[in-house]
């Protein structure tokens, strides 16, 4: 393609809409918060204890008709004997034995996996000694061979009970997705309302917007399904066929 | 190209109507979704009003296109992603097949695509020895029969369990069964191969956000997941209309979307993907293509009667409340698109002429319109296509179809002018009628070119004495 095919083809498409030369159009993005953006923002850095417990309830009855195992822990070693549970509980889909695959991220340090499990604790990073290709599918392997993923939620939407994630260093996105169990870990603090609270957050929060969606953010609703045999609803279509959601409270 | 049937709408969708099991089957999508969706619009927030709000900041969209079109573009080459603007689903095609012979693909994953049926891409990537796989189930089940998707949403709505059984015994060497559990296992096993081999992901986009610079997919089973974070390229198909300014308005559009697709409040899945895997990160593909393709598309947004049509979201709402579609299906329609979304956009990308009975088939019942997540007036552009036949367009190349019925409707206007010679036409019209077969209740048939109205029903006959001579006999005896 030559850059004078793309000017054609806007200059094609300007035409159409009845105009001559290229334009801005100050006005279609925003460049500060809007009123309903700041209320939100507000909204959410005054949320106090009472109304995060709300929140809670109201990610409870959305997560149930959703098949979700919705988990409220009241503290780390709970989680993660939460996860140990999962672990010894299920049976690997994939493969002979039981491997564990989860995210570098400083919650899930903190649940200290390798010594919860007895299974082998995958980390999603390449291996820096091999090329970027190679270290890439290599991880790949490793994560399609475990059972179970471990993530750590950026948020978690309470109205709709679904889950943000976002692309980092170690935080590969095949690990809420290859494994058969998605086991992600919240704490209660990240619970958002809704997408509004969300897009909110993500554009003019100082802490949030500089990382913004990254370049991958995914939302996450229930475990993977379909209805695409006579509209009847199966899960563990090809992503994980168990969500569990761990939602960690405050130790107040 | 894809295949064009439209010209054999009438026998496809006579032929649909026919079939029992298809009817059923359309009865019981409709049935969980159409009702679903209706419930789901009364039960937001903002309640149903929202959809008004929504074409607002669709129709805001696309009257800033380039606008748009420019800044996505910008903010995904800054990460390091390739876009390719494509005039014409060929040159689409063709870059598509240029960036496979750069990396070397093979094997192609495919997420469901409305836009790289209508450029007909899997058979292109078919003739260049590249295997490309279907990995909605929908999509793979029909592609695995050799046939066409019926449904945006629900491609294999179409096929019974039995018939997905026998298809799967057949293909995939499984005992036969028709648990769709069963079923769905035995596809994501084979499927998940082909996942983690592939080299390439192709994925269309269901609405691009301008001001962040991502693309977006949407699905419940994570095959659009797989596709896009597996394989070392990403190649996303968009239609240039398929985009929105703010992020903000992100929030309506999406909870609208999944309510009108599946009557659900949030997919399952949704991805903002911006460019490729970057620096330091642990996955994602080594490289992004975005493809956005007009194919007709600009001549829909130059004619201001025809380009609200582009506000759509493609969600299918509206086949699932369409009287119509819910009696012939999907593949009536002879074009990727069906129901009465496809009644309107077909004709204007395919050639209204070559189109032309889709849009006289819809009953203008206005059910779709009160369906759609973005309350696009689809009665009023069947009403528009169906003046542009009757009265030919030079704009898009419409010839009459047919000067006889123009020829009646002239002469009818005349008659229907005077009421003199309107009295004495009817006078005429009732003595004549004698002379077609039936009895005085009711005329059985019509002569051709009338035949048609008296296909499937009876014709009440004339009165031998008009209203208006009975009124006048009336008021005398009074």
């Amino acid at each position: 393609m030559t850059a004078a095919d793309e000017k054609i083809f806007l200059a094609n498409v300007r035409r159409a809409l009845g105009i001559d030369s290229p334009r801005r159009a100050p006005r279609l993005f925003a460049e500060s918060p809007s009123a309903y953006s700041k209320r939100l923002l507000e909204k959410i850095s005054r949320r106090t204890g009472e109304e995060t417990r709300k929140l809670i309830h109201r990610l409870k009855e959305a997560a149930a008709p959703l098949n979700i195992d919705l988990h409220v822990a009241s503290d780390i070693q709970t989680a993660a004997a939460l996860i140990t549970r999962i672990a010894a509980d299920k049976s690997p889909e994939w493969a002979d034995r039981k491997t564990v695959a989860a995210w570098r991220h400083p919650l899930i340090e903190r649940l200290d996996l390798p010594a919860a499990l007895d299974a082998p604790v995958f980390f999603s990073e390449p291996d820096p000694g091999l090329s970027g290709e190679e270290a890439r599918r290599r991880m790949i392997e490793q994560i399609a061979k475990s059972f179970i993923g471990v993530t750590a939620a950026d948020f978690c939407l309470a109205d709709t009970a679904t889950l943000v994630l976002r692309s980092r260093p170690g935080q590969a996105r095949s690990v809420s997705l290859l494994p058969s169990i998605h086991v992600a870990i919240v704490e209660a603090d990240r619970l958002l309302a809704d997408l509004a609270e969300l897009y909110a957050l993500l554009s003019w929060d100082p802490e949030q917007k500089t990382e913004g969606l990254s370049t991958c953010l995914t939302l996450i609703t229930g475990p993977s399904k379909t209805a695409d045999i006579e509209a009847t609803l199966v899960h563990g279509a090809h992503g994980p066929r168990e969500l569990h959601l761990v939602v960690l409270e405050q130790n107040s | 190209m894809t295949r064009i049937t439209t010209e054999k709408y009438r026998q496809q969708a006579a032929k649909g109507a026919a079939d029992p099991v298809l009817r059923g089957a359309l009865a019981n999508l409709q049935n969980r979704f159409g009702r679903g969706t209706a419930e789901c619009y009364r039960r937001l927030p903002e309640g149903p009003d929202l959809r008004k709000r929504a074409k607002r900041a669709r129709q805001e969209s696309i009257d800033h296109l380039d606008v748009l079109l420019e800044r996505l573009a910008e903010k995904i080459r800054s990460r390091g992603g390739h876009v390719y603007f494509a005039r014409k689903g060929k040159e689409a095609v063709e870059y598509c097949l240029a960036v496979c012979r750069r990396h070397g693909v093979r094997l192609a994953v495919k997420g469901k695509s409305m836009v790289t049926e209508e450029i007909g891409l899997n058979r292109s990537l078919s003739a260049a020895g590249i295997e490309a796989v279907e990995t909605d189930l929908g999509e793979y089940i029909v592609q695995l029969a050799g046939e066409s998707p019926s449904h945006i949403i629900a491609p294999a709505i179409h096929k019974t369990r039995k018939e997905i059984g026998r298809l799967f015994a057949d293909r995939l060497g499984i005992a036969y069964s028709e648990d769709p559990p069963t079923l769905t296992r035995a596809a994501r096993r084979a499927l998940r191969e082909k996942f983690l081999a592939a080299d390439m992901g192709i994925s269309g986009c269901n609405l691009a956000c301008a001001e962040t610079g991502h693309i977006t997919t949407v699905s419940n089973e994570g095959n659009i997941r797989m596709a896009s974070t597996l394989p070392k390229v990403h190649m996303v198909f968009m239609g240039m209309e398929r985009i929105v300014a703010r992020l903000e308005d992100h929030d309506m559009l999406f909870r609208l979307l999944a309510r009108g697709a599946a009557a659900q409040n949030m997919a399952g899945y949704v991805s903002y993907i911006g460019g490729p895997r970057q620096p330091g990160d642990s996955d994602g593909p080594e490289a992004f293509h975005l493809v956005v393709l007009d194919n007709g598309r600009s001549k829909i947004l130059a004619d201001p009667e025809f380009r609200e049509m582009l506000c759509c979201i493609r969600c299918a709402a509206c086949l699932n409340v369409c009287p119509v579609y819910g009696r012939i299906g999907g593949h009536a329609y002879g074009y990727p698109y069906s129901g009465p979304v496809g009644a309107v956009v077909t004709p204007l990308l395919v050639g209204i002429n070559r189109a032309k009975d889709l849009c006289s088939g819809e009953t203008l019942c206005g059910a779709c319109r009160h369906a759609c997540p973005v309350d696009i007036d689809i009665p009023r552009m069947l009403l528009a296509l169906r003046a542009k036949l009757a009265d030919g367009d030079p704009r898009w190349g419409v010839k009459r179809t047919s000067l006889l019925e123009k020829a009646a409707f002239v002469l009818w206007s005349k008659l229907a002018g005077s009421s003199r010679l309107y009295a004495l036409a009817m006078e005429a019209a009732a003595l004549a009628q004698r002379l077609l077969p039936g009895n005085r209740q009711m005329i059985r048939r019509l002569p051709p070119p009338l035949a048609g109205w008296t296909q499937y029903r009876d014709l009440r006959p004339l009165a031998g004495k008009s209203f208006h001579k009975r009124w006048k006999t009336n008021d005398r005896s009074r």
